[in-house]
């Protein structure tokens, strides 16, 4: 789905609302599922073991499930099919277990925005996508490689919430919109949303950094440098994936001419060479999102 | 950049070779091209190497007197500290450096390209830029001075996820609860008891029995055993054969006599290797040694007329200050101005905790030249600056010849060793008797006494011949 570039007048009441909703911190944001925060709580205290991991993904049934289709699936045990719960833990690791659990509660259903369902689903797919190519980014570029996943991830968390804003403000004042106008709203109000989603879920300061400079990674500071591994990794990701279909998608040359990868100074053959982990990230989708 | 593309001189890469080649060759006069890969200048010395990790040492060194002065402070560092929290100053001083730098190059009318430098023939260089574009240029001379990167060895799995090298080390994102490094040389060994330091606790393993060959083992054992006071571990005479993320919550580090040691990361720090893949240097006629370096004569010419090299691309001692006296030697021997004379009397810095750092002959290698020689060792809980500051485990020894008289080498271990080196040297340099130390009064109280305590134990030794 395509945006307009700009919005009609008619909904100038609706951006006042929108704004003065996120100028108050009125927004909606979503309560991040408990285990997802506890995985990710857990995986980044220096204390805790392996066995709490454990036990903790036992209590969520849902979580439970998907670790072990993604510890059965081809990427990560080609030969032998998993039973154990705690093999499978062990098998991909507490840091891919909170990058799973992360990555699966931020699924369409923690957004209410009726009729766009499907926007979502796709959107989420991208950000997704974008954690694993930024991980292959920051490696190849020598920088954090544990932060790009979740800052890949999370730089576009405003977009399903500036929906569901932009549904509810309008469903309140007897507004209709049309699909170009709610994702319009969505486009100008996104990045202020996500930053207050981030800071809310008490995401480390990095990953609101990145959410905060997207647009503008001259003024991240400290986060410029993993800000533009997250844009980078947005640009790999439309060139796999676009809501119109494959022929939308950025071509190769878009891509490799891209301004951020030069100012990651990524010369073009090593842009080809990260190219090259394209099916170890498809892999790694399907497996997350069997 | 100027449309016409002849130079008198082509320099590749902007770390300290580099740079002061350019400089050197530019403030003569002469029209030259620095030709940079990366954004950046400054090379791995400031970006990945010197200035980071020292960056990091000044935090590792509060931290860790902080921590021995529990009595004034009961200082605990936070479980979950992120390691740029110690590397805090790091954007300042990078900033800082870089402006420096590329103002004094302006300043010296150097040219600054920004791209990736290919040779096509001995005088002619292929420059390709980040975007894409290519184009060339042409000098009646060109310095070599593209540096290093790590080695990484087939066994040991690097990802800069779970194994770093140390170009990646400080991306980690957490300080972590335990570190296995891989090496005993200057990057791992500084490392290693930085990390200690900061409280993480470092197992260092190696196939030597000592960390440091180059230097005495009196030296390196009062490293050793400053690092193992600290908490640290260190495995000599253990070989690593193969090193893995376990996919689930540690690195493994496999021994070839069936160990497994576990870390939550590790870094390896198994030598560097000449930056020369991307360089195109059979074009130019140029060959590798088999170190994979670029050899050079004692002008720092390269096998091809004009084509001179310096700093980590030629080899050892592989240091920044050395790579800038190189650079500028390069220079003034390919535009023909007289270089001065090139004392080789280098001093190392080896910037662990505590400091190492010598200069001149170590006694080692004063006895196999000279068969007897004369030492004298200083410790500094024995001088007043050294109780007073509770520097314990430091020394400091003078080698001299067989007659006690010329100094042939000066090592230091402890606080303050890579600043007081440098009276040693000087006494090198000026061929200087040990007895100019005990004739000199020295500041009270210095650890610099040292030097005197030292002076006086070899005069005793003398008058016993
Ligand atoms: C962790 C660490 C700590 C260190 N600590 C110290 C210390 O305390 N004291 C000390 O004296 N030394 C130290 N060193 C060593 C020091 O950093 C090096 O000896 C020094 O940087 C070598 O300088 P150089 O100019 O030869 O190369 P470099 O500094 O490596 O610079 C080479 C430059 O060439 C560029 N380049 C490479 N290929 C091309 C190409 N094809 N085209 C264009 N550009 C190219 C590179 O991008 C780079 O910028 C340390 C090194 C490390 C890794």
């Amino acid at each position: 789905m395509t945006a307009p570039n700009r919005l009609p007048d008619r909904l100038l009441p609706l951006q006042a609302a929108i704004l003065e909703q996120i100028n108050a911190h009125h927004i909606d944001v979503p309560m991040l599922p408990e285990v997802a925060g506890k995985v990710v709580r857990l995986t980044q205290d220096v204390d805790s073991d392996a066995s709490e991991l454990a036990t903790l993904i036992q209590s969520d049934q849902t979580l439970a499930a998907h670790v072990m289709r993604i510890a059965n699936s081809a990427l990560y045990s080609p030969n032998s099919s998993l039973v154990s719960l705690q093999q499978a833990s062990a098998r991909l690791g507490m840091k891919l277990i909170s990058e799973i659990a992360l990555a699966a509660s931020i699924n369409s259903s923690l957004f209410n925005t009726p009729g766009y369902e499907e926007h979502i689903q796709y959107e989420i797919r991208c950000s997704l996508m974008t954690g694993l190519w930024a991980k292959e980014i920051a490696r190849v570029s020598r920088r954090n490689v544990e932060a790009a996943f979740i800052t890949g991830l999370l730089h576009a968390i405003g977009r399903p919430i500036a929906v569901q804003t932009a549904l509810k403000v309008a469903a309140e004042s007897n507004t209709t919109l049309d699909t170009a106008e709610v994702l319009a709203l969505e486009d100008k109000f996104q990045r202020q949303i996500g930053v207050q989603v981030v800071e809310q879920w008490e995401m480390p300061r990095l990953v609101v950094d990145v959410v905060r400079f997207f647009d503008c990674y001259n003024d991240a500071g400290a986060a410029r440098n993993q800000t533009m591994i997250a844009i980078a990794a947005e640009a790999f990701t439309h060139h796999f994936m676009s809501e119109q279909g494959d022929n939308n998608c950025i071509s190769r040359e878009e891509l490799v001419s891209q301004v951020v990868l030069a100012e990651l100074n990524l010369y073009r053959d090593e842009v080809l060479e990260l190219l090259e982990k394209q099916d170890l990230v498809k892999s790694a989708m399907e497996a997350m999102t069997a | 950049m100027s449309n016409n593309n002849q130079y008198d001189m082509l320099i590749v890469g902007s770390g300290p070779a580099g740079q002061k080649a350019a400089l050197h060759a530019a403030q003569s006069g002469s029209r030259v091209a620095l030709i940079e890969k990366t954004r950046e200048l400054g090379g791995s010395c400031v970006h990945r190497g010197t200035i980071p990790s020292k960056t990091l040492r000044e935090n590792a060194l509060r931290v860790k007197n902080m921590r021995m002065n529990a009595e004034l402070a009961n200082f605990e560092l936070p479980e979950d500290v992120e390691l740029a929290t110690l590397i805090n100053r790091l954007n300042d001083v990078l900033l800082a450096h870089d402006t420096y730098m590329r103002r004094q190059l302006e300043r010296s009318s150097v040219e600054l390209i920004h791209g990736r430098a290919r040779f096509i023939s001995s005088t002619e260089i292929e420059v390709i830029t980040v975007a894409g574009e290519k184009f060339s240029l042409t000098g009646e001379c060109i310095v070599i001075a593209c540096g290093s990167h790590p080695h990484h060895p087939d066994n040991i799995a690097i990802d800069h996820e779970h194994l770093f090298d140390s170009d990646s080390v400080l991306s980690m994102m957490y300080l972590p609860k335990s570190l296995i490094v891989l090496g005993g040389g200057v990057i791992a060994s500084e490392y290693a008891s930085i990390f200690q330091a900061l409280g993480v606790e470092v197992t260092m393993i190696d196939k030597y029995p000592l960390p440091l060959g180059f230097l005495d083992s009196d030296l390196t054992e009062t490293f050793v055993n400053g690092f193992k006071h600290m908490g640290g571990t260190w495995l000599g005479e253990t070989v690593v054969t193969r090193a893995y993320w376990n996919g689930f919550d540690a690195v493994i580090a496999e021994t070839e006599d069936g160990r497994q040691i576990k870390g939550e990361k590790l870094l390896c720090a198994a030598g560097r290797i000449a930056n020369v893949k991307e360089l195109g240097i059979e074009n130019a006629n140029l060959k590798l040694n088999d170190r994979g370096l670029i050899s050079v004569d004692e002008n720092l010419q390269t096998n091809i007329l004009g084509i001179y090299a310096a700093g980590d691309v030629i080899g050892p001692p592989s240091l920044a200050s050395a790579s800038m006296e190189q650079g500028r030697r390069a220079a003034c021997n390919a535009l023909d101005m007289p270089p001065g004379i090139m004392h080789n009397i280098i001093p190392t810095g080896i910037y662990s905790i505590p400091e190492l750092s010598s200069v001149g002959l170590s006694e080692t290698q004063a006895r196999e030249q000279y068969g007897r020689v004369l030492v004298g060792v200083a410790r500094f809980d024995e001088i007043a600056r050294g109780q007073i500051s509770g520097i314990q485990n430091g020394m400091l020894k003078i080698v001299c010849d067989p007659a006690g008289k010329k100094v042939l080498g000066v090592m230091i271990v402890g606080e303050g060793a890579t600043e007081l080196i440098h009276i040693g040297q000087m006494a090198l340099l000026s061929d200087a008797r040990v007895d100019l130390f005990v004739e000199s009064i020295f500041n009270f109280p210095t650890l610099a006494e040292a030097y005197r305590a030292a002076a006086l134990d070899i005069v005793h030794q003398r008058k016993k011949l």
